[in-house]
């Protein structure tokens, strides 16, 4: 059996009485394009932010790459790379003293770095604004920016927090192209977005968060297939069939978060129409 | 376009990045944050030349007020540890080190920090990269030395240093040592106490709290002095806080003030001396220690937002009928009687709920009452010159009150684009805003009045009132006016209520310069007034100079007013940038 890539137990996050995250168990084998779905305040930046030690986790246990994070957290920082929903960018820098500093930050000499810098702008297609300060950059030239810095340093496993929110159809194919040649050299990608056609033809494999709790994790031909795993507790409960016809990601999404953890519809539909919309 | 063929692995058994790499790549993000800083891109044309005429003066006005708080604490160590020892007087060199080590706290406290209004840099985002915590507690440490209170602090050791050196020689060497250590006891102190507040500060009920206490101190400071210094009655009781003072003056050496003292003054008593300097070693790491407990929660990654409450249920609203959209209707006068239309009306409850819910904002409008009736209960400032107490009292209020009319759209952010997008007029939006703001105004000055009308001993004259009573309307019109205008000009985003180092300025530094310029200036022209009306023994003077001012004033506003949806329609690119932005 490999070691995964990235392996949590019992993982929670309460926030005084509100449990952001409870008791998920993941498995993401190295090699995934791994989708974390979930409605909004699911818990997926929360997730995110303890599986790269931005958070510490009220209880359970992160593994990332074999190595036990709150113990190892600088070696395994060296091997992951994060795109934060936030971006968390130095706005006074220009887009190459900060590759330049993310570069040396993470170990690179500095003819590494400085080479890395520049094949990352031109890919990025942020050469031309090597004078801009990143504060006066668009929303999406920083998201690329934050990718290019989240990759510089050639990681194993990549967090990517709705990576393609704001970023042109021109630039997000581009990233696409990247990111599938990174998981073709074995690295693993964890990515969450909103946007479930980007999910469905990049990921191999899906998990779903709601209300805090892991509800569906499997392969995507799994859930199309209709059937995946249900983990709580850590206990792997067995196999659920929603039914033979083959479903698309966003059926088996509504399906799913459009349910209460017994099965019954929730009861988040509401119940009038807004008739004085015109 | 470029192919990233580079491999992307990053071998098993990696080297360890070296400590300097690390530490000098922190160094010079900070330098280029600096330098960046200083060659962002600027206005052009007209602005960028009144922009710089306005610079170079705030720079002419605070540098040199900088210079003398820098300057005066500096030479008063060197000057007090210097007679401590060559006047006789050795046990007072633990009073004046505690002096420091408490002007060193209360200025970091109170944020006057260049770190940490230094936007796009916080340290604690440096977790996220591969920093063992050996390194990032080092790097914590260093950044932020070049703060205002660790600048002033430091040199005023050094001066107390050289003051005892000075004096004695034999010491030199010693104090230089000890205060060196006392030095950096003093920036873990404050390290210390910075990192806990940062955490105690991210609640905002915790802010609040900590808001009131600061009040209370500068308030009861104000009856300390008056107990200290008792002007009431001639052969009144000696202060009991000079014999508190006295008396505790023993119980300095078991500070590490007093540590610092001894371990220089024993200096021909090595053991002591020794034992002394162990004790001041161990208070410093005593700090750094609770510091880098601190620093190790927000290292594993620590929370320091508000606590997010249980869900509460849902509970589904009555149905109502709503009516149909009445959008046209919004920008009219009320047609029912009402004083101010929809739009002013719903701006104002607006206002007032945000105002409602922020206990910072409600203590800093409090504050300066207080500051009133302890004055007001004094008799030596009550009675200044037969009755300039009460214009003094007012023009001190209005200091306060009035900075907030320079940046009225600064605390809604992104929020002001829904006054853009939405079918109003901004002119209401102005008005509703200045509507609260004067509603404030009137409120505090009322009450001052009132105060100081009781509680004064000598009744202030009518003339006097009434001339006040038209300064007042002149100086808070023009103020409204000019602030306006510049609310419009130069909008920048704040967060009201949070702490002072969690935040910028709410005005940018030419409009803090304007405020100063036309607050002063409206101010100064009480003086010639007042020498006047005394010396041609007028007292109705005033009222017949300030009578016609306020009548322009109110002129001025209102003609202002016509122009705001002119003047904020031309600027909305301004507000975009400046508010709009993340």
């Amino acid at each position: 059996m490999t070691t995964p890539a990235i392996d949590t137990t019992a993982l929670t996050r309460r926030f005084g009485d509100f449990t952001a995250v409870d008791n998920v168990n993941l498995r993401v084998d190295a090699g995934q394009f791994f989708g974390f779905l979930g409605p909004n305040g699911a818990g997926k930046s929360t997730t995110i932010k303890m599986l790269t030690g931005l958070l510490a986790p009220t209880s359970g246990s992160i593994r990332i790459l074999g190595e036990d994070l709150q113990a190892n957290s600088a070696d395994i920082k060296r091997q992951i790379g994060v795109v934060p929903e936030g971006m968390a960018l130095f706005g006074r820098l220009t887009a190459e003293e900060y590759l330049r500093f993310v570069g040396r930050m993470y170990g690179l000499d500095r003819a590494t770095t400085l080479n890395r810098t520049r094949d990352l702008l031109e890919f990025m297609q942020l050469a031309g604004e090597q004078k801009k300060l990143i504060a006066d950059f668009s929303h999406g030239m920083q998201k690329k920016l934050a990718l290019a810095a989240a990759v510089i340093h050639g990681p194993k496993v990549l967090f990517l927090d709705e990576p393609f929110e704001g970023v042109d159809a021109v630039a997000a194919g581009t990233l696409k192209a990247m990111l599938l040649r990174m998981i073709a050299r074995g690295a693993t990608i964890f990515l969450t977005s909103h946007v479930l056609e980007i999910v469905e033809r990049l990921c191999t494999h899906i998990a779903i968060i709601h209300r805090g709790q892991l509800v569906a994790q499997g392969s995507l031909d799994e859930l199309r297939a209709g059937t995946w795993r249900i983990g709580q507790a850590g206990i792997q409960e067995g196999v659920v069939s929603l039914g033979e016809e083959k479903r698309s990601l966003e059926q088996i999404f509504l399906e799913i978060v459009g349910t209460d953890r017994d099965g019954n519809p929730a009861a988040t539909a509401p119940e009038q129409e807004l008739s004085w919309l015109s | 376009m470029v192919e990233l063929t580079r491999p992307q692995s990053v071998p098993g058994s990696m080297p360890p990045i070296p400590a300097s790499a690390q530490l000098l790549a922190v160094a010079w993000l900070r330098w280029r944050i600096f330098v960046n800083g200083m060659f962002r891109k600027r206005p052009k044309g007209k602005r960028q030349i009144v922009g710089l005429v306005f610079a170079t003066l705030l720079r002419l006005i605070v540098w040199p007020m900088l210079a003398l708080v820098v300057v005066g604490p500096v030479a008063a160590s060197g000057f007090f540890a210097w007679m401590a020892i060559s006047q006789g007087h050795p046990q007072s060199l633990a009073s004046l080190l505690l002096g420091i080590a408490l002007l060193w706290q209360f200025v970091s406290i109170n944020g006057l920090s260049i770190a940490a209004t230094i936007p796009s840099f916080d340290p604690a985002s440096l977790v996220r990269f591969p920093l063992r915590f050996g390194r990032y507690f080092v790097l914590r440490s260093l950044l932020g030395l070049m703060t205002p209170s660790t600048i002033v602090g430091c040199l005023a050791v050094l001066a107390a240093a050289a003051g005892i050196g000075v004096a004695n020689a034999s010491l030199a060497l010693p104090a230089l040592v000890v205060m060196a250590v006392y030095a950096l006891m003093n920036i873990y102190l404050t390290r210390m106490i910075g990192a806990w507040m940062e955490r105690w500060l991210a609640n905002r009920r915790f802010r609040e709290i900590f808001s009131m206490l600061m009040a209370l101190f500068a308030v009861s400071i104000q009856f300390i002095n008056l107990q200290r210094t008792p002007m009431r009655a001639p052969g009144a009781r000696s202060s009991w806080l000079l014999a508190v003072l006295h008396s505790s003056g023993s119980y300095l050496y078991w500070l590490p003030s007093g540590f610092a003292a001894q371990a220089i003054l024993l200096v021909k008593h090595p053991l002591a001396a020794v034992a002394q300097f162990a004790a001041l070693l161990a208070s410093t790491v005593l700090f750094a220690a609770v510091f880098a407990v601190r620093l190790h929660k927000q290292f594993l990654g620590e929370h320091l937002g508000e606590g997010v409450s249980g869900r509460e249920k849902v509970q589904s609203a009555p149905r109502v009928n709503a009516p149909a959209p009445q959008s046209a209707a919004l920008s009219r006068p009320a047609a029912s009687g009402a004083i101010v239309s929809p739009t002013v009306a719903a701006c104002l409850r607006k206002e007032w709920f945000i105002l409602r819910g922020n206990g910072t904002q409600l203590i800093g409008l409090l504050t300066p009452l207080l500051f009133v009736v302890i004055f007001s209960m004094n008799r030596t400032f009550s009675s200044i010159a037969s009755g300039y107490f009460l214009p003094g009292a007012i023009a001190y209020l209005l200091i306060a009150a009035l900075s907030s009319l320079y940046n009225i759209f600064g605390a809604d952010g992104r929020g002001v684009q829904v006054y853009l997008l939405a079918p109003i007029r901004m002119l209401d939006v102005v008005l509703a805003k200045n509507l609260m703001s004067l509603a404030l105004i009137v409120t505090q000055v009322g009450l001052a009045w009132t105060i100081i009308c009781v509680l004064a001993r000598t009744p202030v004259p009518v003339s006097m009132q009434i001339s006040t009573a038209l300064w007042t309307v002149f100086v808070v019109a023009m103020n409204l006016a000019i602030g306006t205008m510049r609310s419009i000009q130069a909008p920048r985003h704040f967060v009201p209520g949070q702490g002072r180092q969690l935040r910028a300025s709410p005005t940018n530094r030419t409009s803090a310069l304007l405020v100063l310029a036309v607050l002063f200036g409206c101010m100064l022209l009480q003086i010639p007034v007042a020498i006047a009306s005394g010396y041609f023994r007028m007292p109705w003077l005033a009222a017949w100079v300030f009578g016609p001012l306020a009548v322009a004033a109110i002129f001025a506003y209102a003609l202002m007013l016509r122009n705001a949806e002119r003047l904020i329609l031309a600027n909305r690119d301004v507000f975009a940038e400046e508010l709009c932005k993340a």
